[in-house]
Order: structure tokens, then sequence, then C-alpha cells
């Protein structure tokens, strides 16, 4: 018992809470729900990696990158699931930060919401994003996904941009 | 090619010792490989067999892998505990469509106690879905009764009917609730996870222990017999943890979100397949390395096996020289030389996996008490046997060494007259 405690010492001191993921310049994170025929993709990006401030924009530079950032994500071929599952894109939600006023903002995150309904829903294996081609200063990705076959963790990568389970 | 067959046999055998030793080096190496790999995987499958089905599991504010760790591998101890009121709140949330307590803390000679109610029976889920089974009674219905886990059973020798005593706290000489025995009630089917190290009670049946205990001890002076705790109220006032099922997939991020923020008080709710996910990622590093070790010993072992046979190979000058005399071309003596290079290899990796399989059935047993692992004796898995594979092939490349350095020999090497 006293070895398994040591273990665990070792592991907290190693894994600090993860549940609730703080915001983290250049990386985003993106949780993935199969239920049914659905597949539904919620992805969290820092406002840094989409247009590089975090801010009201300031010149009509910085609103052209904000709205360049949100036409980006609303293309739903951003994340591609298995080809044979038959899934069909729906249109994408987007939330972009709002600013308030001239305060200096904390932090911002842009959240999209993708949702597809896939014919053969067995058939889905996994999910890759080209997220990566469009923002370079994404270099990490972290995925949660819970599904029929069971709940997981995946790291997305330029390298491995792929989800798999 | 008989004769060569026969005198290499029998040349080997008169270099035994040898040889022997450099088997022996191989086997223990790749022993070492082996239980690497196979402890990795075995661990994850325990780990991942241990829970199936729950969308969250709930507890107090503290790191997502302790969490699993207490609520689901009973290991470890809660820093703290949730309240009865934010369960119950929880559990009549409108997306939750089942929720199982879990009160610890308590244990019975090493064996952890839970507390949970009798729904947990029917809910809980484990490996692919499946359901806990009875090998004889029923589930505890009212305060005092227990039902055990096939290992506390078996490993205590206890029958239904039988009274057992629990300990406070996890140490086995803790303090004991001598005065309220439990009676078992049922004893459930084994099935490789830790609930078979478990004596379940009910939540009520923890309070009813308690009830004359303040601060981990019992109050002096005051002592409730058994029989008259049905007159409190046995409401738990806290639990440890709760697992969580919802009606709906969909919500689970939401619904963990939801907790997360819980006003009541702090909460941490993590999916469990995604915390152990999580616990992988972090100890792949540890893995890789462990596993690179040992494959550098099986190096070093095979290092061992070239640098025996060249050495041989002086020894053997005038054997060689006479088998070329004999008729054997130069190809026959590379050949042979390899051959029992890879010979020595195989058989060295053949006796690894052999130890392998009676080493892990003596380690079983330990390991499964003090880290949760089921350790399976079974075949090689596809991944071992590409371990193996990458062994004898690097033996190969050992051996061909000392095989060039005896075909460069010359004819005459052996046969001129030393000095």
């Amino acid at each position: 018992m006293r070895t398994l405690s040591l273990l665990i010492c070792l592991l907290a001191i190693a894994l600090p809470a993860h549940a609730e993921k703080g915001h983290v310049h250049g990386e985003g994170s993106l949780e993935v729900v199969i239920d049914k025929g659905r597949l539904s993709l919620r992805l969290e990006l820092p406002l840094d990696v989409a247009v590089g401030f975090e801010r009201a924009p300031r010149s009509d530079k910085e609103r052209a990158a904000l709205a360049a950032a949100q036409q980006a994500l609303a293309d739903p071929a951003l994340f591609v699931p298995t080809p044979a599952a038959g899934c069909k894109p729906e249109p994408v939600r987007i939330a972009m930060p709002t600013f308030d006023g001239n305060k200096p903002a904390a932090h911002a995150d842009i959240d999209a919401a993708y949702e597809f309904s896939c014919a053969t829903p067995a058939a889905l294996k996994s999910v890759e994003t080209t997220i990566f081609k469009s923002f370079k200063r994404l270099y990490r990705l972290d995925a949660r996904r819970a599904g029929p076959t069971g709940q997981g963790a995946g790291r997305l990568t330029p390298k491995n941009p792929v989800l798999a389970w | 090619m008989k004769a060569v067959l026969r005198l290499a046999a029998l040349s080997a055998w008169s270099r035994r010792l040898t040889l022997g030793l450099t088997l022996v080096a191989i086997a223990l190496a790749v022993t070492l490989l082996l239980a690497v790999e196979r402890i990795r995987t075995d661990a994850r499958q325990s780990f991942t067999q241990s829970v199936s089905g729950v969308d969250l599991v709930v507890g107090a504010r503290t790191g997502g892998v302790q969490l699993m760790l207490y609520a689901v591998f009973h290991a470890g101890a809660a820093s703290n505990n949730i309240g009865w009121e934010s369960y119950r709140a929880l559990a009549s949330h409108p997306a939750v469509d089942w929720a199982l307590p879990l009160s610890l803390g308590d244990s019975h000679r090493g064996f952890a106690v839970l507390g949970t109610s009798a729904d947990y029976f029917s809910r809980f889920r484990f490996g692919d879905r499946e359901a806990l089974r009875w090998r004889e009674g029923k589930a505890f219905a009212g305060v005092f009764e227990a039902v055990l886990g096939s290992e506390v059973a078996q490993g205590l020798g206890y029958r239904l009917d039988d009274k057992v005593t629990l300990s406070h706290g996890l140490v086995e000489h803790g303090p004991e609730h001598g005065d309220k025995p439990f009676r078992v009630v049922g004893i459930l089917a084994a099935t490789g996870t830790p609930v078979d190290r478990t004596v379940l009670v009910s939540l009520e049946s923890i309070s009813a222990l308690h009830l004359d205990w303040i601060g981990g001890a019992p109050l002096p002076g005051v002592a409730i017999p058994a029989e008259f705790v049905a007159k409190f109220d046995l409401r738990p006032k806290e639990i440890t943890a709760a697992l969580v099922g919802l009606k709906q997939r969909s919500d689970v991020f939401r619904m963990q979100r939801f907790i997360n923020q819980y006003r009541g008080e702090p909460l941490l709710a993590v999916l469990p397949g995604v915390a152990l996910d999580e616990l992988w990622q972090a100890v792949a590093m540890v893995e890789r390395t462990l596993l690179a070790i040992s494959a550098l010993v099986v190096l070093i072992g095979l290092a061992g096996l070239a640098a025996t046979l060249l050495a041989g190979l002086n020894e053997r000058r005038r054997e060689l020289a006479i088998l070329r005399a004999l008729g054997a071309g130069p190809g026959r003596i590379f050949l042979m030389l390899t051959v029992e290079g890879v010979l020595v290899t195989t058989a060295g990796a053949l006796l690894g996996l052999g130890l392998l399989t009676v080493g892990s059935g003596l380690a079983a047993p330990w390991l499964l008490e003090r880290f949760g692992v089921v350790l399976a004796t079974r075949l090689p898995g596809s991944q071992e046997l590409a371990l193996l594979g990458g062994v004898i092939a690097t033996g190969l490349l050992a051996s061909l060494v000392p095989g060039w350095r005896a075909w460069r020999m010359s004819l005459a090497d052996g046969l001129t007259p030393r000095n």
C-alpha cells in the first residue's frame, strides 16, 4: 500500500488538475462527441492564436484579421471525419469574443461548433483537421472524446493532425 | 553437411559453459524487455477494464487522476468529501440518468470498504459493459449487512452469514468498529477489477458505524449499541465521490462544465476514459525510457554473444582448420558460426519467454494487491512477438561478425605450427 501511495503522490505532482483547461497561448481545445448519428465538435481557440492579439481591434488591419479568422473557422471542411462514415456538415456556429469598450481585456477565446450528421456512424473512426494550415500560431489542439466505444484523449499537432480511436 | 552439423553440435557442447552463460544473459535480458512491455499493456488493460459506461466521475476538487484513483481503483485517499446535498442536487439534475454515491475510508483487513447504494449492483459496469454477477447471496438491504468482492471472500475464507468487523481508516490495524459487526449477505463473482478487493456496504451502515465517533476516534463514554442505531438519522452527511451516467452522451462536456462551476461547493468532474488517456500521455515518456533501457540490456547481451563467439575463434583455430582440411568450404564455416549464434539467441529468447511466464505467474498476486494491475498469463501478444523477432534478428546480425571473421581466416591459419 505504501508503494502505491508513493505512485499516487508522484502522479499527483506530475498531473495538475486536468479537468478545466486554462487559457494557454498556442494551444486550443477540442471536444468531440459521437452520439447516435451525430458527430459534434466544439473548438476553443485562444484569440491570440487566430489573430495575434487578445483585445479589441485597433486598426482596420486588425479588424480585417478578425474577420478573416472568423471566415476561416466558418469552413466545415476544417474537420474531416472518416469518409466511410458518410458525414454531412451542418452550418458552423461561431462565437467571437466580445470586447467591453476600452477595458484592457484579460484573455479571449473564439468558440466554434461543428456538427455533422453521419449515415454510418459505426464506420466513424477518426477526425482529421486542416486547422494547422490556416492558423500557423496554433501548435497543439488538446482533444477529448466521448463516443459509443468509450472516452479518450488525444493531442493533435501540425505533424499529427488526426484524432483516431 | 550432416557431418559438419554433428561436429558443430559437438563443438558447441564442448564450449557449453561459456555458451550457456551467454544464453542465460540473453534470456534475462529478453525477460526484462518482455516484462516491461507486458506490464505496460496489462496495466492499461486492467485500468481501462475497471470502469465502463460511466460518463462522469465526480469528487471534491483535486487532480483528475487522483479522483480516478480513489473513486474507481480505491487506491489512495480523498483529500476532501462532497456534501450529500450537492450529491442530491447532482443526481436529480435533468440531464442525469443515474448516479451512484461512493463513500470510502474504512477497511477490512487491508481491503477497502465501499459505502454505496444498492443500485450499485445493477448499475455498475466493467470491461465491455459487463454487469456484476452474484456468486451467492444477494445485495445488502439493511444496516450492518455486507457484500464481499470475490477476492475478499476467497482470501479471508468468508461464507454467507459470517460476521466481519470493519476498521476505521485504511491501515490494517486501525481502530476497530468492533461493537458493530457486519453479516455477509452476498458474494460477487470475480471481475478482475478493484471490485474483487472491496467490501460493499450501504451508506447508512457507514453512518451508523460512525454515530458514536468524532474526529476519527470513538467518543469516550458514548457507545450506541448496534440495535439502537435505527433510531438515529442515518442519512449520510457527505460522500467521497459519485459515478454519474447521463441520459444523452452529447451532454457530457456541458455537464462537466456545470459540475466544475457548481456554486454550492468546489467540485471536480472528470470523464474517466479521458483522465486515463491523459495519465498514459503523462507516463508515456517513462514507459519509452524503460523500454529503451531494456532494449539496451538486450543489445549488451547480444554484444556479449558476439564477443564470446569471436573470442572462441582463437581457441578454435585448429578445429576450424581441420574442418577446412576435411573439405568444408569457407561458406560452410561462415554458416556454422552464424547458425550457432542465431540458435543461442533463439534459445535465449525462448528461455526468456519461459522465465516471463513463470515470473508473471509468481508476481501476479502481488501486482494485483499492490497496484490493482491484473497480469494475465497468456500467449505472447503481437507486440511481444515483434520484440522477440527483433531480438533474434539482432542476434543474427551480431553472429555475422564472428562468421565473417572465420570465413576470412586462411586455410592454413590453424595448421601452422606454433612458435
